[in-house]
């Protein structure tokens, strides 16, 4: 009999324990997203005369009649720009929340490029997330297409454009991983100092099983319980009105990001739990990883809104790959290949570090 | 491999070290096949890094100890499938329910799995749980639990069942339940090893018992042969005033030439022969002194007696200290102190 049939028994174990809490579970896992998404979720509601620079290339009456549009009502208050740069440059000196480009092709595409260019400061994305969906439904009247607009930012160093930049969905990739990474803590492989104290890890060393296979069916159930967590917190996501830009296919990535994060901390938590002797200690060690990583990790506030001090450990933070990963697939509905292999690659190196570490600290009761 | 047939358990000069602290300080003894053997001793005394090393969670530091003939440094895993420990803990998973309790156990101790159910029907049969199977083992009395945690140990069919005070904590009613299910496991040949903190346990159940203390045996024997070193007669026992305790010792040391020892204001001594007339020629000798006796008798040295003789302490300071020391084995510090 291998390891690997000795840590499924083991897996199995703390699954059926896992099972017989399930509500318990479910109900605690989803709290805290829930009160974050229905409480911040909404901010930027109510935003009104968002200043927006506009530089007109087209000229033509379409064009005009679109700048109308775009002035009707008091969402957008508009500011005429003569040129690209001169908007850029207001935008970068925080002077409006957006610019909008129109190319000389407007309404019409031009060998498939845009004629819309929207760029948008990440800072402000309370303010974006109200002005850009409403820019982009403008265009759509005039094009009757709704590719015809490029969204970008090159304003900023992180990439959070897209089409749906509403705060919600920018917020509910956060929340995600913040229900991953604390049940991988607070979950399962917690249970070790339980385990420890009751006499059931002395219980499964007289077997003879090996220490490893205590540790990897923990780690096993650990990253499971917590890819449980996030994907509940995805679908609570979903009923509270967030939306993936890339669509269902977007789960083929976000599903990844989230069981490499939850390995990562599950291995954190066998770590933890295989130096500190009781719960309170370990609360508290656990908290002052998990809180810091998770804001740290741009899930509440854009990291570029960051001061520059902050920014190292930003880029430090091995969450903040995992959530910029989920916000390409949420928000800008296309993860690019160098997104892709920074994102994977930091987060699988991430969780391959957890893993390891929890190996080599696991020690018996005794000894 | 010096082994031997007859013996189960072999164990030759075991040391363990914890830093600068050693536990175990050369202990031997040989435990025979079919037997119910008892290990006693105070707090620190080393019985339980003894057993840890028994079970192979705890590496000796020097010595050698041999189970059915196999040498634990070489093959232990071997070793662990013929041995049943049950803690004094009694460690079934509250959340799961008997069965999936004994099923997760039959795995771990790798039977196949076309004999589990059968296995964990029949464990359920013996410990008088099967209409409980597929109840979570959490809402069971203390006296189920410790049945399961039984059949639990057992699941393996192994050769030896270690018990760490397998009735602490428990009922009389429970107790000798637990009694009579150690020695119907021994009839059907299992070997027992048992720590026990209560003197009567020891007396009553096992074979033989080895006291140990300060990580050494200080005696071994059975019961009876334990006694015989307190005393080759009967032991003499006076309670008087605690004024007159000095006064006593002394009388009786001078005119009687006993040695008095002082077990909780109870003056204890061996007397060999003339038993009697030595008894009223001391009640003669106390009502002249004018001393107020609140007993006199003579009596069989107990397990308690062989106990303070050995060890000098009585086994009650040794079980108040008990409780902590499990806890810090339990915490996972260096075993203890």
């Amino acid at each position: 009999m291998g390891l690997l049939y000795d840590s499924i028994t083991i897996f199995t174990r703390e699954m059926l324990i896992f099972k017989s809490n399930l509500r318990t579970n479910v109900i605690r896992s989803m709290m805290f997203p829930l009160i974050i998404i229905i409480f911040f979720g909404n901010l930027g509601n109510g935003i009104s005369n968002v200043p927006v620079a506009v530089a007109n290339y087209a000229n033509s009456p379409t064009s005009v009649q679109f700048l109308n549009t775009l002035q009707s009502g008091s969402t957008l208050t508009i500011k005429a720009v003569t040129n690209e740069q001169e908007g850029l440059n207001m935008l970068r000196a925080g002077s409006v929340s957006a610019l909008v480009v129109i190319l000389p092709s407007f309404p019409k595409t031009q060998n498939g490029q845009p004629s819309v260019y929207i760029y948008y400061a990440n800072s402000q994305f309370s303010e974006t997330g109200v002005a850009i969906p409403f820019i982009d439904n403008a265009v759509s009247k005039f094009s009757g297409q709704t590719s015809n607009v490029q969204i970008q930012n090159d304003v900023s160093a992180v990439s959070t454009q897209g089409t749906n930049s509403s705060y919600r969905d920018f917020l509910i990739a956060g929340v995600i991983l913040m229900s991953v990474a604390f049940g991988g803590v607070f979950g399962g492989g917690m249970s070790i100092i339980v385990d420890r104290q009751l006499g059931n890890i002395k219980s499964f060393l007289i077997t003879p099983i090996s220490k490893n296979a205590i540790v990897l069916g923990k780690l096993f159930s650990g990253t499971v319980q917590s890819t449980i967590y996030g994907l509940l917190a995805l679908v609570l996501g979903f009923l509270l009105g967030g939306s993936i830009a890339m669509g269902i296919a977007g789960l083929i990535w976000i599903i990844p990001l989230i069981v490499f994060v939850a390995a990562a901390f599950s291995g954190i938590a066998i770590m933890l739990g295989s130096r500190i002797k009781t719960i309170e200690v370990y609360t508290i060690i656990a908290q002052t990883i998990t809180m810091p990583a998770w804001f740290l990790s741009g899930a509440f506030f854009p990291a570029s809104s960051f001061p520059s001090w902050l920014q190292p450990f930003n880029a430090a933070d091995p969450l903040t790959y995992a959530t910029n990963g989920i916000r390409d697939v949420m928000l800008n509905g296309f993860f690019p290949l160098n997104h892709i292999i920074l994102d994977f690659g930091v987060v699988i190196a991430f969780a391959i570090l957890g893993i390891i570490v929890s190996f080599g600290l696991f020690k018996n009761t005794i000894e | 491999m010096s082994s031997n047939e007859q013996y189960s358990v072999e164990i030759s000069d075991l040391k363990k070290r914890f830093g600068d602290f050693e536990a175990v300080k050369g202990i031997s003894f040989k435990i025979k096949k079919g037997e119910i053997f008892g290990i006693l001793g105070p707090n620190g005394a080393g019985k339980t890094t003894t057993l840890n090393m028994i079970l192979g969670l705890l590496k000796p530091t020097g010595g050698k100890i041999i189970i059915e003939g196999i040498d634990n440094a070489e093959d232990g895993e071997e070793i662990k499938s013929m041995i049943g420990f049950m803690t004094q803990e009694t460690v079934v998973d509250s959340y799961l329910t008997a069965r999936e309790n004994l099923r997760i156990f039959a795995r771990l101790y790798h039977i196949p799995e076309e004999r589990i159910e059968q296995k964990v029907g029949h464990a359920l049969q013996e410990a008088n749980l099967t209409s409980f199977g597929d109840v979570a083992a959490g809402t069971f009395s203390g006296g189920m639990q410790r049945r399961l945690n039984l059949v639990k140990s057992m699941i393996q069919e192994p050769k030896i069942l270690i018990l760490d005070e397998p009735t602490t904590g428990l009922d009389i009613q429970s107790r000798v339940g637990m009694w009579q299910e150690i020695k119907r496991l021994n009839k059907a040949g299992i070997t027992v090893i048992l720590t026990t903190q209560y003197l009567e346990e020891a007396d009553q159940l096992c074979d033989r018992i080895a006291v140990i203390d300060h990580g050494k045996v200080m005696a071994i024997g059975t019961a009876s042969e334990l006694k015989r070193l307190v005393a080759k007669g009967n032991l003499l026992s006076i309670k008087v005033d605690e004024d007159d305790v000095l006064k006593v010792t002394k009388m009786l040391k001078s005119k009687f030439g006993l040695e008095v020892q002082n077990k909780e204001g109870t003056l204890v001594a061996p007397i060999e022969d003339k038993q009697l007339d030595k008894l009223i020629k001391i009640s003669e000798e106390l009502k002249k002194e004018k001393v107020n006796v609140q007993t006199i008798g003579i009596h069989l040295p107990t397990m308690d007696d062989v106990f303070i003789k050995l060890t000098g302490a009585s086994i009650r300071d040794a079980t108040g200290a008990q409780q902590g020391e499990k806890n810090i084995t339990k915490v996972g510090g260096f075993g203890r102190r």
